[in-house]
This record gives structure tokens, C-alpha cells and sequence, in this order.
């Protein structure tokens, strides 16, 4: 007290140092969780691949953020932090909730504020539920064991040899991929190796991946992808908290609440997949689209036809448009046009380029995508064997 | 400087030697007496215009119930806000929806008000120097202020919640009330969720009270000083929508308040974006009280 009485003036001391101390936790722990290399046994690049598959974890529960910079430009309908629509994945930053327990239970929730989506697996039971929209799509699986549901998948991948075929997928996409490791990383307070995967083609759009797998349980804690010249990555899925013990039973069960409008699907009718990509193209024509893969490796170009929704949509004002899906098309045109235009000798198209990818849509219905320059997209749709005549 | 510290320690002295015993080694051992806060309780709830706030906040949930009832045709509109198309569902949401509703405006105007009357208030009215003569150091009366600060938010959060769950439970009924996750939380279990939120949010607006404990501290008036907050925390919710400052987002007081909606989902995920929203809170209230402690211990008394 005699001090402060004497000296009111350095009574502020107490909120500065009440400030510097709370910044000062703040950058500890963020430098604890980021720098703080483990002290690990060597493994190389096989010998993590074989710990990966040999993996005997089938349960854990934790949280997982997933973080995109993709450089597109802002869309209108696209991304937003707060957001639960799963395609909103594509931009921002997100936080999943996951839980595993054996090879047929998992769920995933993704958390938006005030909202939330789940998937859940139970069994043969497939939920999609969505507090947004008060709304459960409910869908069985076939029966068949070891077919279809999620996990049943990984041990059915289990080799008689790991060690062979490590060595054989390591063989395998060594033509294309630089695989190395980049010593330790601490993910979720766990201690992890890094695995690195470059392309050796430089005209990819990828720097490299890099993959932390943990040092005791052998499986994948994050994943980022770094685009050329970046420092930081453009895709990144990371646990921020992670247990292996068995998650609850309860966690699985879902019974629609009273109120919800639930849909049910005939059975392989529509899959999450589908809903997430319901945005690029719907209708009957998509079965007479014929995909092609140009270009091999990390450098390879997929071109597609796309739908008539959108052949409507760019052609035309989407408000004369009528009946269904025209709400769509009208957002999909809106999109389109406030995306750059570039053409050339095989015609003109609008661009969406990315830090990671690039996607280019022709007037003349074409859909090109890949991890490459836009100018590498120009060329492809140049590329006779790119034409795609219709096949209807 | 002359009249800081200096002038309390005088006060309670003359009364250590006025009176019969021992003062100063009594308040060491003796429970730290109540009728302070009570007397401040007072000056707060004992006012017609916070009364008529008060009223004004448990209206909303009523008029968000009384609407939905008469005009809610086939159950909800569904989609958008969930908790308003869950209202007819369960009564419970009442609560929620207005505590969203009151938490955007209504909620920050009553804690802005009232911090920032707290000690400009005293000073306009010229009070101030009477209760700097009771024989109490400033530290205790700034404390004393601040809990009342904080016992006005958590009423006032409560009231709009109680309200809320009255009218919904009269219009539409209770039951399990259905969590972001999509499973059904019993009756009981939901009044406690409920009741956390409203925790949180105390919580969470007491930051904005101690940002209004600093500002008030400043100034001797309660006007500029109740805008002068609502600029702060409007400016707050401005940095936070713009997509460029992402990065600051999380730093932001204002940027938590929604997070809310962690206690609504099953289970609650305490280690979440909960946990930050609270930790955010309690950084800007230690910041700001204690810059309020340094300046109104150590500044002259003029009011």
C-alpha cells in the first residue's frame, strides 16, 4: 500500500502487468502445443507406413479442427466459420467432434455456432442429422459383412506382410511422390512423427503433404497440404484433443426427435458424398457424363460434362428459369458470374483458381479440374482428347 | 494526489479513535460485513428506471411466446433459427430464443448502463464524496461495486430466462427438450443446461461490466460513459465480421457471447469453444478491473 500511496502513478502497473501476463499465457501455450519437438527413436518412411497399417487402434474420441485457405475467391454461398452446411468445409476454419468405437460405430459431429450436423454410424444405420434445418436423413446400409461400413474398410486392407507392402505402395508412388519423413511434431499433446509426401512433378499446384502420425498408437493426427510459395498451409486437419479409450455406446444411438422432418432414401441413392456435391451438377445427365483424367500423377486434369442445370444457369438469367432447381441454378449462375472470364482457341469459359487448385468451366459445357495453373487447365481444354463429345 | 488513499486512512482513523473499539483490528477478524453491498444492491434495484428496464427485458421472451402462439400456424416454420421453430415444440425455448434475441442489443444496453453509472453516477451527483468519507478502503468499495455489477447481470440474464420458460411452458408445454445434437434432453436435465447458459453468459456480459467499471472510472458522466461502452462493444462486434480480421476474431469479447450453444449440445464439450469464451471473458475482466482499481484508487476525488 505505502508504495501505491506515494506513487499513484505506478498503480498501473497492475493492469500492465495483468495484460502482459495474459498475453504472455497466450504465447506460451501456443509455442508449448507448436514448438516443442518430441525426443523420438528414428523411424523411416516405411517403417511409418507398415506402424500406420499395423495400426490396432479402433477407437478414440477427440476434436478435430480442420483449417482452409484455398485463396478463392469470397463466393457468395461458400464457406463462413459459423456455418454447419458440410460444403462450407471448403473455406474458413472449422471444428469437428469425432467419435469411433469399433469397426461399424463412428460418429461425426460438425459443430457451427448455435447449429450442428452429425453423421452417424451405427451399424447398419446411417443418420445424417441437421439442427439447422430440424431435419434426419435415416439411411440402412446393405447387408454386407465386411462390405461397405466405415473401418471395416482399413482391416480388410491389412496385409499379410506389412512390411512388403510398404515397401510396394512406397514403390508405387515413388515415380510420382518424393515420400520422406521430417522428424517429430506434438499434435493434441501427443508426440507424433511426420511423414512428408512431394510431387516430383513441379507443375503441381501441391509444395507438399505432410502427415503426423503418433508415435504410440500409429495413427494420423493431422494432415496439411502446402501450396507452392506458401509458408503456411492451405489445407490443414489437425486433432486439438484426442483419447483412445472407447467412446459411450449412447454417443451412436440416434433417435429422431419429435418434429423432425426425416427423409429415407432408397438405400445407395444418395450417399453424404452426394449431398455435399449436389452443388456442381444434379439431374438424370449426369449418368451420360463421361469423366476423363488427362495428365498423370499429381498433375493430372479431370474434365467433365457438366449438368443442364448449369448449362441453363450460365446461358441464361436465372430468374426466368422455372421449376426445379431453379433456385439452384440461379445460385450456381450467380457464382459464375463473378468468376473471372478467360478464353482461347478452345473457346471461352469462367476460371476459379485457387492456392491449391484450379477449376475451369467452358461455355461449351465442360468442367476442367486439378492441382494445377490455370494455364495448365487452358491447355488440357485445348487437348482434342479433352473435346468430350456428347455421348448421349 | 492529496485526497487518494490518504483520505480514507484519515476517515478511519477519526472514526478508529471515535469510536468505542478497536476498528481496524476488527475488520481483520471480523465476517466482511454485507450491508455495503446490500446498500449498493439497493441504489441498483431500488430505482424506478432500472425497474422499468428490468421490465423491459422480461417482455421480450413474452412477446416472442405470445406472437408465435397466435401466429405460428403449422408448427414452426422450420429452418433458420432453430430455436424459434423449436418454440412450439417445447417451451423452453422461449428462454433461449430471447436470451439470443436480448443478448444482440437489450442484455449489453442494461450491464453498459449499469457499470457505467456505477462510479460516474456517484461522481454526477456529487454522492460520491459522502462515500468516500465512510471509513472503507477504495479497493473494497470499487470490489463492492463490481459484485453488484455482476449480481445486476446474472438477474437480469436470469430474469429474461425465467420469464421466457414461464410463458413457454404455459403457452406450449415442457418435456425433453431436443439438443443441437439431435437427442433428447429430459426436462430436468434441460433446466440445468438452461441454467448454464445462463452462467455463461453472466460471465460473459460481466467483461462488458468491467469494461464499463474502467470507462466509469474515467469520467463523471454516466451518459457519455453508458456510450462510450456501447461503442466499444459495438466496435467488437464490427472487427468481428470482417472477413480480413480473422485472425482477431477469437481475441474479441464480443466474439463469444453466441458460444452459448456449446451447453446445448450432448455432451457438452467443456473444452471447447466454451472453455475459450469464459477464458476471454475473465482475461477482459482482470484487465479492466484492475486498470479500474488504478485509476480510482490512485486519482483525486472532484465529484
Amino acid at each position: 500500500m505505502s508504495v501505491f500511496t506515494r506513487r499513484p502513478g505506478l498503480r498501473w502497473l497492475v493492469p500492465a502487468g495483468i495484460t502482459t501476463m495474459v498475453f504472455g499465457l497466450g504465447a506460451v501455450t501456443t509455442m508449448v502445443t507448436a514448438a516443442a519437438d518430441p525426443a523420438l527413436p528414428e523411424r523411416n518412411a516405411a517403417q511409418l507406413l507398415v506402424d500406420v497399417q499395423n495400426s490396432m487402434v479402433n477407437s478414440l474420441s477427440g476434436t478435430v479442427v480442420e483449417r482452409a485457405d484455398l485463396g478463392l475467391p469470397s463466393l457468395p454461398s461458400i464457406g463462413g466459420s459459423g456455418s454447419t452446411d458440410l460444403t462450407s468445409l471448403l473455406s474458413g476454419s472449422h471444428t469437428l467432434r469425432v467419435w469411433i468405437a469399433g469397426p461399424d460405430k463412428a460418429r461425426v459431429a460438425l459443430l457451427g455456432t448455435l447449429g450442428e450436423t452429425d453423421i452417424i454410424v451405427n451399424g447398419r444405420d446411417v443418420w445424417i442429422w441437421d439442427s439447422k434445418a430440424n431435419s434426419a436423413t435415416h439411411q440402412v446400409l446393405p447387408a454386407d459383412p465386411g462390405g461397405k461400413s466405415i473401418g471395416s474398410a482399413i482391416p480388410s486392407l491389412v496385409p499379410t506382410n506389412p512390411q512388403e507392402i510398404a515397401e510396394r505402395a512406397l514403390a508405387a508412388i515413388g515415380q510420382t511422390t518424393v515420400v520422406s519423413t521430417a522428424g517429430t511434431a506434438k499434435v493434441a499433446g501427443r508426440s507424433a512423427y511426420e511423414l512428408v509426401l512431394a510431387p516430383r512433378d513441379t507443375e503441381s499446384l501441391v509444395a507438399q503433404i505432410r502427415i503426423a502420425i503418433d508415435s504410440e498408437h500409429h495413427v494420423p493426427l493431422r494432415t496439411q497440404v502446402y501450396a507452392k510459395g506458401s509458408d503456411s498451409p492451405g489445407f490443414e486437419a489437425a486433432f486439438t484433443q484426442v483419447t483412445f479409450e472407447r467412446p459411450d455406446d449412447a454417443q451412436f444411438r440416434f433417435n429422431p426427435p419429435e418434429g423432425t422432418t426425416i427423409e429415407e432414401p432408397s438405400a445407395a441413392a444418395s450417399s453424404p458424398a452426394d449431398r455435399a456435391g449436389s452443388a456442381a451438377g444434379t439431374g438424370a445427365d449426369r449418368a451420360a457424363t463421361r469423366p476423363v483424367v488427362i495428365g498423370t500423377g499429381w498433375t493430372s486434369v479431370l474434365v467433365t460434362r457438366y449438368s443442364g442445370a448449369v448449362d441453363r444457369a450460365a446461358g441464361q438469367q436465372p430468374a426466368d428459369s422455372t421449376g426445379p432447381g431453379s433456385a439452384e441454378a440461379g445460385q450456381i449462375a450467380s457464382i459464375l458470374s463473378s468468376l473471372p472470364k478467360v478464353n482461347g482457341s478452345w473457346g471461352s469459359g469462367h476460371l476459379l483458381s485457387g492456392k491449391l487448385f484450379s477449376v475451369l468451366i467452358t461455355e461449351d459445357g465442360r468442367l476442367l479440374a486439378g492441382a494445377v495453373s490455370p494455364e495448365r487447365l487452358t491447355t488440357v481444354a485445348a487437348d482434342p482428347a479433352a473435346a468430350l463429345k456428347e455421348t448421349k | 494526489m492529496s485526497v487518494t488513499e490518504t483520505a480514507t486512512g484519515t476517515a478511519s482513523a477519526t472514526a478508529v479513535r471515535g469510536s468505542s473499539r478497536p476498528l481496524l483490528a476488527a475488520v481483520d477478524q471480523r465476517r466482511p460485513s454485507t450491508r455495503f453491498l446490500r446498500s449498493e444492491l439497493w441504489l441498483i434495484f431500488g430505482r424506478r428506471r432500472n425497474w422499468a428496464g428490468l421490465a423491459l427485458l422480461a417482455s421480450v421472451p413474452i412477446i416472442i411466446a405470445v406472437a408465435i402462439k397466435i401466429y405460428s400456424s403449422d408448427g414452426g416454420g422450420g429452418g433458420g433459427l432453430n430455436f424459434f421453430s423449436s418454440i412450439t415444440d417445447n417451451g423452453l425455448f422461449v428462454a433461449l430464443a430471447a436470451l439470443m434475441v436480448e443478448l444482440q442489443l437489450f442484455l449489453p444496453i442494461a450491464v453498459a448502463s449499469i457499470s457505467a453509472d456505477s462510479l460516474a453516477g456517484e461522481a454526477n451527483l456529487g454522492t460520491m464524496r459522502y462515500l468516500l468519507s465512510v471509513p472503507v478502503l477504495r479497493s473494497r468499495l470499487l470490489a463492492v461495486k463490481f459484485a453488484a455489477i455482476v449480481i445486476f447481470t446474472f438477474t437480469a440474464t436470469l430474469l429474461v430466462a425465467v420469464t421466457g420458460m414461464l410463458i413457454g411452458l404455459v403457452l406450449f408445454g415442457g418435456g425433453s427438450m431436443v439438443s443441437l445434437s439431435g437427442t433428447a434432453l429430459p426436462f430436468g436435465t434441460a433446466l440445468v443446461r438452461v441454467l448454464l447458459v445462463c452462467v455463461y453468459l453472466t460471465i460473459e456480459l460481466c467483461a462488458l461490466g468491467a469494461i464499463g467499471l474502467f470507462v466509469s472510472s474515467l469520467t463523471e458522466q454516466p451518459i457519455g460513459a453508458t456510450i462510450a461502452v456501447m461503442i466499444v462493444m459495438i466496435m467488437s462486434s464490427i472487427l468481428g465480421t470482417i472477413p480480413a480480421l480473422d485472425w482477431l476474431a477469437p481475441y474479441l469479447f464480443t466474439s463469444h457471447w453466441f458460444d452459448f450453444g456449446e451447453l446445448l449440445r450432448d455432451p457438452i464439450d467443456f473444452g471447447g469453444a466454451a472453455r475459450d469464451g469464459v477464458l476471454n471473458a475473465l482475461a477482459y475482466t482482470a484487465i479492466c478491473y484492475s486498470a479500474a482499481w488504478a485509476r480510482f484508487t490512485g486519482r483525486d476525488i472532484t465529484g
